[in-house]
């Protein structure tokens, strides 16, 4: 592994660094309630290369004869590595200094399903077997008891947040949670039940930490105004969580769509652009609260894509791509090395930053809990100012 | 002694009825094994003649009703089962004819030989368009369906190697659709040399599928996913090695059926009420229960809520089991789903309903609730309960 840090990079490359700080000054405003982070997983691994796209490397164009993306219309906010065209919102993040780019992240051995991926990601063991989630063991790293510790917006737990406590809960719309009166009967049995051994006490347990959250959460009401489309959407019951300060230590969502085995330039473009103006406005709106000391975002896919690109118009699975840190705490601007597209392994990046570095710099400079459990004794990145 | 009628029925079937009941009384466990095993001899219903797979919701609605319907009980569930194993979605296939020639196959072939479905499977047009074999060309393979065929489909990730996913994309080259029909395009088919598992030749895909169904680890692979499907969660090393070896013998999923359901094990106490029942198994045994003749409209909002839309399974993976099914959104619809099941329900056979729903088995704590509530109330208490959610 030759990880470097961002400032090894910058003074090998001598990229020069558009906007940002490099040392953001402590911040001022006061911290009101509990870290959050919002986990968002675009499914499918999304195209690395097209979406921090290394526009000085004449191999880019090479290993891409049709999709690589035209040297004008790239936004150049980097001396080596600008945006795809559609993120305009990326861009706004990058210049309004809320966005970190992790470059080249990966893990030893990657493996090119997505499930296996996935769960590697997740779970951010790359060798042991997937029992918890890393944030999972981020919240279990924290002693305060709480009804409700983290949310995932989707119909079953991602494994990122399996915990070995209680307290994490699934969600796709606030109105569901609703117990009507004359389901009460039928409610308590689940509490009553908790004892039960078996399956039948795994489903009563299940199903009273699943009633007691719905009734919280019931009362919540969606956030109005931007952003909208489906990922926009996702975006405001999370900002309705984070308003309502529901005390939440994570949040997780996924947005998909991004395995672009075929003609993946329309698609693919119009997935980057959801992702960078929803979370652009997101963003805005959480400064706008006053809350965005307290919340950081994490974009990541379960891989990048080949370099090469196929003949269908597309890309396979490959191993390595960028990771997105936006926040009003993170230190913006490119952290991690853009792998090289001269030295690739059997046709894949090879990566120069270990996601576990992320992991542990979010566990312990954001979190602020012991960052051994998920950092795997790998040094964490200089994220968080 | 009887055998446990309801316990059989759960699980080879989507439930039991009242009349099932009486259907199955006095039949001694063979042979209520083998009534179940017959109805797999049952030829496939024709669609009706007003059937129109593009009419929104029409393939779901027509399968919940053949669910609920009971006729070829074995033959459904197997056809669910097969539809998680080789999970496809219409979310990237787009075409709801696709996937109902697709559930036509799991349920025509379900119970037959695995090689045979394997080898149907491999030529199915919903499946060529959901991982990509239009795009798999000589010299330029796509392997998504190499991979997903031997990492989720018949091997199981860990028995195959990065060698094995690239020759079988070759051997599937050209292996393709026109419009609704599988055809092989000479053109586009790599006739080189391939080594695949330690065969070496000009391999094409049905080399593939036949290498993959012979190898032991594809029949431990197997055995395990039906015995958590039918059985139990977690099934033992030594169940897995019984029903794997039918499958190595004979290759017949019917067999590997028989087995599954005349183990010993099978009916112990602790092996029943063990499976959490999908969405989908839920819904399916509340309407039986309660004398619905068809899926009410209402049933595929509650689905969606509860999370398993049929034909939408969430990715290639297939569905999740056990308490994924139980986030807080879905425990609460299905407590509301209990309550709209019962108010269908006649109520001067709200005895009987709860009877059958509950095995007659009430625990201390659901027997008291029961006790306090009536009529409909008492219904939608029996299966919005915890002990209802278990098959």
């Amino acid at each position: 592994m030759d990880r470097r840090s961002f400032l090894t990079h910058v003074a090998a490359s001598g990229a020069v660094i558009a906007t940002p700080r490099l040392v953001r000054a402590a911040s001022d405003s006061r911290v009101t309630g509990a870290p959050t982070v919002v986990l968002i997983h675009l499914f499918g691994g999304n195209d690395g290369l097209n979406t921090v796209i290394p526009y000085q490397d004449p191999q880019y164009r090479r290993l891409r004869p049709t999709i690589a993306v035209p040297d004008n219309q790239i936004r150049k906010v980097h001396g080596e590595l600008g945006f795809h065209p559609s993120l305009a919102g990326f861009q706004s993040l990058w210049e309004r200094e809320r966005l970190a780019v992790v470059n080249g992240v990966g893990y030893p051995q990657p493996s090119y399903s997505h499930f296996r991926s996935t769960e590697i990601w997740h779970s951010g063991l790359p060798d042991g077997l997937p029992k918890s989630g890393w944030l999972g063991r981020v919240i279990d790293a924290n002693p305060k008891q709480r009804p409700i510790r983290a949310i995932a917006l989707a119909r079953e737990r991602p494994l990122a947040l399996q915990s070995s406590r209680p307290g994490v809960v699934t969600l796709t719309s606030f109105e569901q949670f609703r117990i009507p009166a004359e389901l009460e009967a039928a409610a308590k049995l689940y509490e009553k039940q908790n004892g039960a051994k078996g399956a039948l006490g795994q489903v009563a347990r299940a199903g009273a930490g699943a009633l007691k959250a719905a009734k919280k959460i019931a009362a919540l009401k969606t956030h109005r105004g931007p952003p909208y489309g489906a990922l926009g959407n996702r975006l405001r019951q999370v900002l309705a969580l984070l308003k309502a300060d529901v005390d939440l230590e994570a949040i997780q969502l996924g947005y998909g769509g991004f395995d672009t085995h075929a003609n993946q330039a329309g698609s693919h473009a119009n997935l980057l652009a959801q992702v960078g103006s929803s979370l652009s406005t997101y963003q805005r709106v959480l400064d706008d609260l006053g809350i965005a000391d307290r919340v950081l975002t994490i974009v990541f896919s379960e891989f990048g894509r080949r370099p090469g690109e196929n003949r269908s118009g597309g890309t396979d699975h490959g191993s390595a791509g960028p990771m997105f840190v936006v926040g009003k705490r993170v230190r913006p601007g490119m952290h991690g090395a853009q792998p090289s597209l001269d030295d690739l392994d059997r046709g894949n990046l090879k990566y120069t930053t270990d996601f576990r570095a992320v992991y542990g710099a979010v566990a312990g400079n954001f979190m602020k809990v012991d960052p051994k459990s998920v950092s795997g004794g790998i040094k964490p990145l200089e994220l968080i100012g | 002694m009887q055998a446990p009628v309801g316990h059989l029925l759960r699980r080879a079937g989507f439930g039991p009825r009242p009349d099932d009941l009486d259907a199955f009384a006095g039949l001694t466990w063979k042979a209520a094994v083998d009534r179940v095993l017959a109805e797999l001899d049952a030829t496939a219903p024709e669609d009706p003649k007003d059937f129109d797979a593009y009419e929104p919701g029409a393939i779901q609605d027509q399968w919940l009703n053949r669910m609920i319907s009971g006729e070829g009980r074995l033959a459904e569930r197997l056809a669910f089962f097969w539809h998680g194993h080789f999970a496809t979605s219409n979310r990237k296939v787009q075409d709801p004819a696709l996937m109902w020639s697709q559930y036509r196959l799991f349920r025509s072939k379900g119970g037959g030989t695995f090689t045979e479905l394997v080898g149907g499977v491999c030529k199915d047009v919903a499946m060529i368009r959901w991982l990509d074999g239009n795009a798999n060309r000589k010299g330029v393979a796509n392997e998504n369906y190499a991979r997903e065929l031997q990492e989720l489909f018949t091997l199981g990730i860990g028995n195959y190697t990065e060698q094995d996913v690239r020759e079988a994309a070759r051997a599937f080259t050209g292996w393709a659709s026109r419009h609704h029909k599988f055809v092989f395009k000479e053109r586009f088919h790599d006739h080189g040399d391939k080594t695949f598992h330690g065969h070496t030749g000009d391999l094409d895909g049905d080399d593939v599928a036949k290498v993959l169904c012979e190898l032991p680890a594809c029949h431990t692979f197997i055995a395990t996913k039906l015995l958590r499907f039918f059985t139990h969660p977690e099934p033992v090393a030594a169940e897995v090695r019984e029903v794997a070896d039918v499958l190595a013998k004979t290759g017949s999923i019917r067999d590997a059926m028989r087995t599954i359901f005349m183990a010993p094990g099978f009916v112990a106490k602790e092996r029943r009420r063990a499976l959490v029942k999908s969405p989908v198994e839920f819904a399916v045994g509340v309407l039986r229960l309660v004398g619905a003749k068809t899926a009410p409209i209402w049933v595929h909002g509650a689905l969606e809520r509860m999370g398993q839309i049929l034909f939408r399974p969430p990715s290639v993976k297939g569905w999740t089991s056990g308490a994924g099914w139980l986030g807080s959104a879905a425990v609460v619809e299905r407590l509301r789903l209990a309550n709209k099941g019962a108010s269908l329900a006649p109520e001067e056979h709200a005895d009987a309903i709860i009877r059958c729903a509950l095995d007659d088995e009430l625990t201390p704590e659901l027997a008291t609730a029961s006790a306090a509530a009536t009529g409909k109330d008492k219904i939608a208490l029996a299966l919005g309960s915890p002990e209802f959610q278990l098959a």
